[in-house]
Protein backbone atom coordinates (compact mmCIF):
# COMPACT_ATOMS: atom_id res chain seq x y z
CA UNK A 1 0.00 0.00 0.00
CA UNK A 2 1.16 3.35 -1.08
CA UNK A 3 0.31 7.07 -0.68
CA UNK A 4 1.59 8.64 -3.14
CA UNK A 5 2.57 7.65 -6.73
CA UNK A 6 5.10 9.51 -8.15
CA UNK A 7 6.06 9.27 -12.13
CA UNK A 8 9.08 9.50 -13.54
CA UNK A 9 9.73 10.09 -17.13
CA UNK A 10 12.20 6.72 -18.42
CA UNK A 11 14.16 8.96 -20.53
CA UNK A 12 15.46 11.87 -17.90
CA UNK A 13 18.56 10.27 -16.14
CA UNK A 14 18.22 13.33 -13.99
CA UNK A 15 14.80 12.48 -12.72
CA UNK A 16 15.69 8.64 -12.96
CA UNK A 17 18.28 8.94 -10.53
CA UNK A 18 16.91 11.22 -7.98
CA UNK A 19 13.89 9.23 -7.98
CA UNK A 20 13.75 7.72 -4.76
CA UNK A 21 14.88 10.66 -2.54
CA UNK A 22 11.48 12.51 -3.26
CA UNK A 23 10.37 10.67 -0.85
CA UNK A 24 7.21 8.79 -2.68
CA UNK A 25 5.74 5.62 -1.27
CA UNK A 26 5.92 4.24 -4.47
CA UNK A 27 7.46 5.34 -7.89
CA UNK A 28 6.23 4.53 -11.58
CA UNK A 29 8.96 4.63 -14.48
CA UNK A 30 7.14 6.26 -17.54
CA UNK A 31 7.28 4.70 -20.79
CA UNK A 32 4.29 5.92 -21.88
CA UNK A 33 2.47 9.41 -22.28
CA UNK A 34 5.89 11.20 -20.58
CA UNK A 35 8.25 9.95 -23.31
CA UNK A 36 8.16 11.52 -27.11
CA UNK A 37 7.40 8.61 -29.50
CA UNK A 38 11.28 9.08 -31.08
CA UNK A 39 12.78 8.06 -27.53
CA UNK A 40 10.90 5.26 -26.43
CA UNK A 41 13.23 2.72 -27.83
CA UNK A 42 16.04 4.58 -25.73
CA UNK A 43 14.18 4.92 -22.38
CA UNK A 44 13.50 1.10 -22.52
CA UNK A 45 17.09 0.60 -22.33
CA UNK A 46 17.56 3.17 -19.57
CA UNK A 47 14.62 2.12 -17.70
CA UNK A 48 16.61 -1.51 -17.44
CA UNK A 49 19.43 -0.35 -16.84
CA UNK A 50 18.06 1.85 -13.99
CA UNK A 51 16.21 -0.68 -12.37
CA UNK A 52 18.94 -3.39 -12.71
CA UNK A 53 21.86 -1.28 -11.60
CA UNK A 54 21.00 1.49 -9.49
CA UNK A 55 20.87 1.25 -6.08
CA UNK A 56 17.07 0.15 -5.00
CA UNK A 57 15.37 2.91 -2.38
CA UNK A 58 12.22 1.92 0.30
CA UNK A 59 9.74 2.75 -2.36
CA UNK A 60 7.73 0.40 -4.51
CA UNK A 61 8.54 0.28 -7.80
CA UNK A 62 6.28 0.16 -10.65
CA UNK A 63 6.46 1.17 -14.79
CA UNK A 64 3.98 2.24 -16.59
CA UNK A 65 4.25 0.35 -20.18
CA UNK A 66 2.49 1.60 -23.29
CA UNK A 67 0.06 -0.30 -25.18
CA UNK A 68 -0.37 -0.22 -28.66
CA UNK A 69 0.79 -3.24 -30.04
CA UNK A 70 4.33 -3.35 -30.99
CA UNK A 71 5.34 -1.24 -27.92
CA UNK A 72 3.71 -3.20 -25.91
CA UNK A 73 6.01 -6.30 -26.77
CA UNK A 74 9.05 -4.50 -26.84
CA UNK A 75 8.37 -2.96 -22.70
CA UNK A 76 7.36 -6.18 -21.59
CA UNK A 77 10.26 -7.99 -23.27
CA UNK A 78 12.48 -5.37 -21.90
CA UNK A 79 11.15 -5.84 -18.43
CA UNK A 80 11.92 -9.38 -18.49
CA UNK A 81 14.21 -10.34 -15.12
CA UNK A 82 13.84 -6.84 -14.12
CA UNK A 83 13.23 -6.44 -10.36
CA UNK A 84 9.86 -4.29 -10.40
CA UNK A 85 6.99 -4.57 -7.83
CA UNK A 86 4.77 -4.56 -11.00
CA UNK A 87 3.42 -2.99 -14.02
CA UNK A 88 1.27 -0.19 -14.48
CA UNK A 89 -1.34 -1.18 -17.53
CA UNK A 90 -2.79 1.97 -18.71
CA UNK A 91 -6.14 2.37 -20.97
CA UNK A 92 -7.38 -1.00 -19.06
CA UNK A 93 -10.69 -2.41 -20.25
CA UNK A 94 -11.54 -6.25 -20.44
CA UNK A 95 -9.80 -6.19 -24.24
CA UNK A 96 -6.69 -4.62 -22.85
CA UNK A 97 -6.32 -7.27 -20.67
CA UNK A 98 -6.58 -9.87 -22.62
CA UNK A 99 -4.09 -8.37 -25.10
CA UNK A 100 -1.66 -7.56 -21.98
CA UNK A 101 -2.05 -11.29 -20.69
CA UNK A 102 -1.10 -12.73 -24.20
CA UNK A 103 1.71 -11.10 -24.57
CA UNK A 104 2.97 -11.04 -20.80
CA UNK A 105 2.59 -14.98 -20.80
CA UNK A 106 4.52 -15.70 -24.00
CA UNK A 107 7.83 -13.50 -23.41
CA UNK A 108 7.07 -14.77 -19.61
CA UNK A 109 6.43 -11.69 -17.27
CA UNK A 110 4.67 -12.07 -14.04
CA UNK A 111 4.38 -9.15 -12.04
CA UNK A 112 1.70 -7.57 -9.93
CA UNK A 113 -0.35 -5.17 -12.19
CA UNK A 114 -1.77 -1.95 -11.67
CA UNK A 115 -4.46 -0.95 -13.78
CA UNK A 116 -5.28 2.87 -15.01
CA UNK A 117 -9.08 3.19 -15.82
CA UNK A 118 -9.83 6.28 -18.07
CA UNK A 119 -11.50 5.40 -20.72
CA UNK A 120 -15.63 4.84 -20.76
CA UNK A 121 -15.75 1.57 -21.78
CA UNK A 122 -13.28 0.37 -18.42
CA UNK A 123 -16.19 1.89 -15.87
CA UNK A 124 -18.40 -0.39 -17.05
CA UNK A 125 -16.29 -3.35 -16.88
CA UNK A 126 -14.98 -2.47 -13.57
CA UNK A 127 -16.05 -5.29 -11.53
CA UNK A 128 -14.50 -7.92 -14.06
CA UNK A 129 -11.73 -5.88 -14.05
CA UNK A 130 -10.83 -5.66 -10.54
CA UNK A 131 -11.48 -9.44 -10.17
CA UNK A 132 -8.90 -10.64 -12.43
CA UNK A 133 -5.73 -11.60 -10.86
CA UNK A 134 -3.17 -10.23 -10.35
CA UNK A 135 -4.53 -6.80 -10.93
CA UNK A 136 -3.67 -5.49 -7.36
CA UNK A 137 -5.19 -1.79 -7.73
CA UNK A 138 -6.93 0.51 -10.23
CA UNK A 139 -5.81 4.10 -11.09
CA UNK A 140 -8.31 6.52 -12.31
CA UNK A 141 -6.96 8.21 -15.05
CA UNK A 142 -9.15 11.56 -14.79
CA UNK A 143 -7.42 13.80 -17.60
CA UNK A 144 -8.36 11.05 -20.41
CA UNK A 145 -11.37 10.17 -18.75
CA UNK A 146 -13.12 13.79 -18.96
CA UNK A 147 -11.74 14.29 -22.41
CA UNK A 148 -13.51 11.23 -23.39
CA UNK A 149 -16.53 12.60 -21.42
CA UNK A 150 -16.19 16.08 -23.16
CA UNK A 151 -15.53 17.95 -20.45
CA UNK A 152 -12.87 18.99 -18.26
CA UNK A 153 -11.19 19.04 -14.79
CA UNK A 154 -12.44 21.23 -11.96
CA UNK A 155 -11.09 22.17 -8.44
CA UNK A 156 -14.36 21.31 -7.33
CA UNK A 157 -14.59 17.65 -8.76
CA UNK A 158 -17.91 16.89 -9.47
CA UNK A 159 -17.42 15.48 -13.11
CA UNK A 160 -15.68 12.71 -11.08
CA UNK A 161 -17.69 12.31 -8.66
CA UNK A 162 -19.30 9.32 -10.35
CA UNK A 163 -16.01 8.01 -11.50
CA UNK A 164 -14.16 8.55 -8.32
CA UNK A 165 -17.40 6.25 -6.49
CA UNK A 166 -17.07 4.02 -9.07
CA UNK A 167 -13.48 2.78 -9.09
CA UNK A 168 -13.24 3.20 -5.00
CA UNK A 169 -17.06 0.51 -4.93
CA UNK A 170 -15.01 -2.14 -7.45
CA UNK A 171 -11.82 -1.70 -5.30
CA UNK A 172 -13.64 -2.37 -2.12
CA UNK A 173 -15.44 -5.14 -3.58
CA UNK A 174 -12.57 -6.56 -4.17
CA UNK A 175 -10.05 -5.93 -1.94
CA UNK A 176 -7.65 -4.05 -4.09
CA UNK A 177 -5.80 -0.90 -3.96
CA UNK A 178 -7.76 2.60 -5.32
CA UNK A 179 -5.55 5.28 -6.31
CA UNK A 180 -6.08 8.60 -7.40
CA UNK A 181 -5.76 10.55 -10.65
CA UNK A 182 -3.00 13.17 -10.75
CA UNK A 183 -3.60 16.83 -10.05
CA UNK A 184 -2.21 18.58 -13.14
CA UNK A 185 -1.03 21.75 -12.29
CA UNK A 186 1.31 22.99 -9.12
CA UNK A 187 -0.41 24.94 -7.22
CA UNK A 188 -0.79 24.01 -3.81
CA UNK A 189 -4.33 25.25 -2.61
CA UNK A 190 -5.78 23.50 -5.30
CA UNK A 191 -3.79 20.18 -5.02
CA UNK A 192 -4.99 20.17 -1.71
CA UNK A 193 -8.57 20.21 -2.39
CA UNK A 194 -7.97 17.52 -5.14
CA UNK A 195 -6.81 15.25 -2.26
CA UNK A 196 -9.48 16.11 -0.77
CA UNK A 197 -11.89 14.64 -3.02
CA UNK A 198 -9.54 11.29 -2.74
CA UNK A 199 -9.74 11.14 0.86
CA UNK A 200 -13.45 11.81 0.96
CA UNK A 201 -14.15 8.60 -1.14
CA UNK A 202 -11.63 6.77 0.85
CA UNK A 203 -8.93 6.42 -1.88
CA UNK A 204 -5.92 5.07 -0.72
CA UNK A 205 -3.05 6.60 -2.39
CA UNK A 206 -2.82 9.36 -5.38
CA UNK A 207 -0.68 9.67 -8.18
CA UNK A 208 2.06 12.85 -8.74
CA UNK A 209 3.27 14.20 -11.43
CA UNK A 210 5.73 16.34 -9.92
CA UNK A 211 8.14 16.03 -6.86
CA UNK A 212 6.71 18.52 -4.95
CA UNK A 213 3.33 17.21 -4.83
CA UNK A 214 4.46 13.61 -2.96
CA UNK A 215 4.91 15.64 0.51
CA UNK A 216 1.64 17.27 0.65
CA UNK A 217 -0.14 13.97 -1.17
CA UNK A 218 1.75 12.07 2.01
CA UNK A 219 0.32 14.40 4.68
CA UNK A 220 -3.12 14.47 3.67
CA UNK A 221 -3.55 10.49 2.60
CA UNK A 222 -2.09 9.45 6.72
CA UNK A 223 -3.87 8.90 9.58
CA UNK A 224 -4.17 12.53 11.41
CA UNK A 225 -2.84 12.58 15.22
CA UNK A 226 -6.25 12.86 16.33
CA UNK A 227 -7.54 10.26 14.71
CA UNK A 228 -4.72 7.87 15.99
CA UNK A 229 -5.27 9.27 19.14
CA UNK A 230 -8.77 8.36 19.28
CA UNK A 231 -7.96 4.92 17.46
CA UNK A 232 -5.52 4.16 19.96
CA UNK A 233 -8.08 4.53 23.26
CA UNK A 234 -10.69 2.82 21.38
CA UNK A 235 -8.84 -0.22 20.55
CA UNK A 236 -7.55 -0.04 24.25
CA UNK A 237 -11.21 0.14 25.69
CA UNK A 238 -12.19 -2.34 23.31
CA UNK A 239 -9.64 -4.75 25.06
CA UNK A 240 -9.84 -4.12 28.20
CA UNK A 241 -13.71 -4.06 28.16
CA UNK A 242 -13.75 -7.38 25.59
CA UNK A 243 -17.16 -5.11 25.11
CA UNK A 244 -18.23 -5.13 20.73
CA UNK A 245 -20.29 -1.98 22.09
CA UNK A 246 -19.91 1.28 24.08
CA UNK A 247 -19.26 4.69 24.38
CA UNK A 248 -16.19 6.81 24.11
CA UNK A 249 -16.15 10.95 24.30
CA UNK A 250 -19.80 10.37 24.14
CA UNK A 251 -19.74 8.31 21.03
CA UNK A 252 -21.53 4.95 20.38
CA UNK A 253 -18.03 2.40 19.53
CA UNK A 254 -19.39 -0.69 17.88
CA UNK A 255 -18.02 -3.00 15.24
CA UNK A 256 -17.67 -1.21 12.18
CA UNK A 257 -15.58 1.88 14.35
CA UNK A 258 -13.51 -0.47 16.08
CA UNK A 259 -13.16 -1.92 12.58
CA UNK A 260 -12.25 1.48 11.21
CA UNK A 261 -9.85 2.03 14.36
CA UNK A 262 -7.92 -0.82 13.55
CA UNK A 263 -7.11 -0.06 10.07
CA UNK A 264 -6.27 3.41 11.12
CA UNK A 265 -3.44 2.31 13.47
CA UNK A 266 -2.39 -0.35 11.11
CA UNK A 267 -2.09 2.26 8.33
CA UNK A 268 0.00 4.96 11.45
CA UNK A 269 2.25 1.51 12.06
CA UNK A 270 3.07 1.47 7.94
CA UNK A 271 3.67 4.66 7.71
CA UNK A 272 5.72 5.20 10.80
CA UNK A 273 3.23 6.95 12.64
CA UNK A 274 2.56 5.42 15.54
CA UNK A 275 5.80 6.02 17.36
CA UNK A 276 5.60 9.43 17.04
CA UNK A 277 1.68 9.19 18.26
CA UNK A 278 3.16 7.53 21.30
CA UNK A 279 5.81 9.40 22.37
CA UNK A 280 3.13 12.83 22.16
CA UNK A 281 1.35 10.70 24.75
CA UNK A 282 3.54 9.63 27.23
CA UNK B 1 33.27 8.07 -40.79
CA UNK B 2 30.22 6.47 -41.85
CA UNK B 3 26.86 6.20 -40.63
CA UNK B 4 26.47 7.54 -37.18
CA UNK B 5 24.42 6.40 -34.41
CA UNK B 6 23.41 8.92 -31.47
CA UNK B 7 21.63 8.46 -28.30
CA UNK B 8 21.16 10.30 -25.38
CA UNK B 9 21.26 14.15 -24.52
CA UNK B 10 24.08 16.72 -23.18
CA UNK B 11 21.40 17.39 -20.24
CA UNK B 12 22.58 17.24 -16.66
CA UNK B 13 23.20 13.95 -15.54
CA UNK B 14 23.00 12.43 -19.33
CA UNK B 15 25.63 11.81 -21.98
CA UNK B 16 25.58 11.80 -25.84
CA UNK B 17 26.84 8.32 -27.17
CA UNK B 18 27.49 9.05 -31.35
CA UNK B 19 28.80 5.26 -32.21
CA UNK B 20 30.31 4.65 -36.25
CA UNK B 21 32.18 2.78 -37.69
CA UNK B 22 35.89 3.24 -38.97
CA UNK B 23 38.47 1.27 -40.37
CA UNK B 24 40.49 1.58 -37.09
CA UNK B 25 37.95 1.73 -33.68
CA UNK B 26 38.91 4.42 -31.49
CA UNK B 27 37.00 5.76 -28.31
CA UNK B 28 36.55 9.20 -27.13
CA UNK B 29 35.50 10.72 -24.00
CA UNK B 30 34.54 14.38 -23.43
CA UNK B 31 33.76 14.47 -19.53
CA UNK B 32 33.22 17.10 -16.93
CA UNK B 33 34.22 14.71 -14.69
CA UNK B 34 37.28 14.03 -16.62
CA UNK B 35 40.03 13.44 -14.08
CA UNK B 36 38.49 11.13 -11.52
CA UNK B 37 36.19 9.11 -14.44
CA UNK B 38 37.52 9.08 -17.74
CA UNK B 39 39.12 6.16 -17.35
CA UNK B 40 36.54 4.52 -15.54
CA UNK B 41 34.36 5.72 -18.76
CA UNK B 42 36.55 4.72 -21.16
CA UNK B 43 36.88 1.06 -19.39
CA UNK B 44 33.32 0.93 -19.35
CA UNK B 45 32.31 1.34 -23.06
CA UNK B 46 35.27 -0.93 -23.52
CA UNK B 47 33.43 -3.87 -21.60
CA UNK B 48 30.17 -3.28 -23.10
CA UNK B 49 31.40 -3.54 -27.26
CA UNK B 50 33.31 -6.76 -25.85
CA UNK B 51 29.86 -7.92 -24.37
CA UNK B 52 28.22 -7.08 -27.32
CA UNK B 53 30.63 -8.16 -29.78
CA UNK B 54 31.10 -5.30 -31.09
CA UNK B 55 34.51 -4.26 -30.45
CA UNK B 56 34.82 -3.03 -34.15
CA UNK B 57 33.08 -0.05 -33.91
CA UNK B 58 34.46 3.54 -32.54
CA UNK B 59 32.12 5.24 -29.88
CA UNK B 60 32.41 9.08 -29.02
CA UNK B 61 31.09 10.11 -25.54
CA UNK B 62 30.45 13.39 -24.38
CA UNK B 63 29.37 13.11 -20.63
CA UNK B 64 27.35 15.45 -18.51
CA UNK B 65 27.35 13.76 -15.57
CA UNK B 66 25.96 10.22 -16.24
CA UNK B 67 26.22 7.78 -13.92
CA UNK B 68 27.21 3.76 -15.16
CA UNK B 69 23.78 2.76 -15.46
CA UNK B 70 23.12 5.41 -18.43
CA UNK B 71 26.16 5.77 -20.47
CA UNK B 72 25.40 1.82 -20.55
CA UNK B 73 22.37 2.23 -21.49
CA UNK B 74 22.69 4.83 -23.88
CA UNK B 75 25.76 2.87 -25.48
CA UNK B 76 23.48 -0.26 -25.73
CA UNK B 77 20.54 1.10 -27.06
CA UNK B 78 23.10 2.80 -29.88
CA UNK B 79 24.36 -0.67 -30.42
CA UNK B 80 21.11 -1.66 -30.86
CA UNK B 81 19.99 0.85 -33.58
CA UNK B 82 23.22 -0.58 -34.96
CA UNK B 83 22.12 -4.17 -34.93
CA UNK B 84 19.06 -3.02 -36.53
CA UNK B 85 20.10 -0.81 -39.25
CA UNK B 86 22.92 -3.48 -40.17
CA UNK B 87 20.09 -6.37 -40.48
CA UNK B 88 18.26 -3.96 -42.92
Amino acid sequence: MARSYLFIPANEPRMLQNAYVFEADAIILDLEDSVAIEEKHEARFLARGFLRHHPRGSAKTYVRINTESDWLKQDLSMLEHVPIDGIVLPKLTLKMWNTYKKHAESIGVDTDIIGIVETPDAFFELDALGDKTPIKGLILGGEDLVSALKTTRSIEGRELLYPRSMVKMACARHGILAIDTPWTTLDETNLKTDIKHARTHGFDGKCAIHPNQVPLINEALSPSKESIDFARRVVEKHETTKSMRFSLDGQMIDKPVLARAKETLAKASRYGLLKEGLNENS
Amino acid sequence: MGKQFITGSLESSDCMVTLYETTTPVIEVDTIVHEAFHDHIVTLINDTLKAENMEHLSVRIQDKGALDYAIKARLLSAIEQYKDDSNG
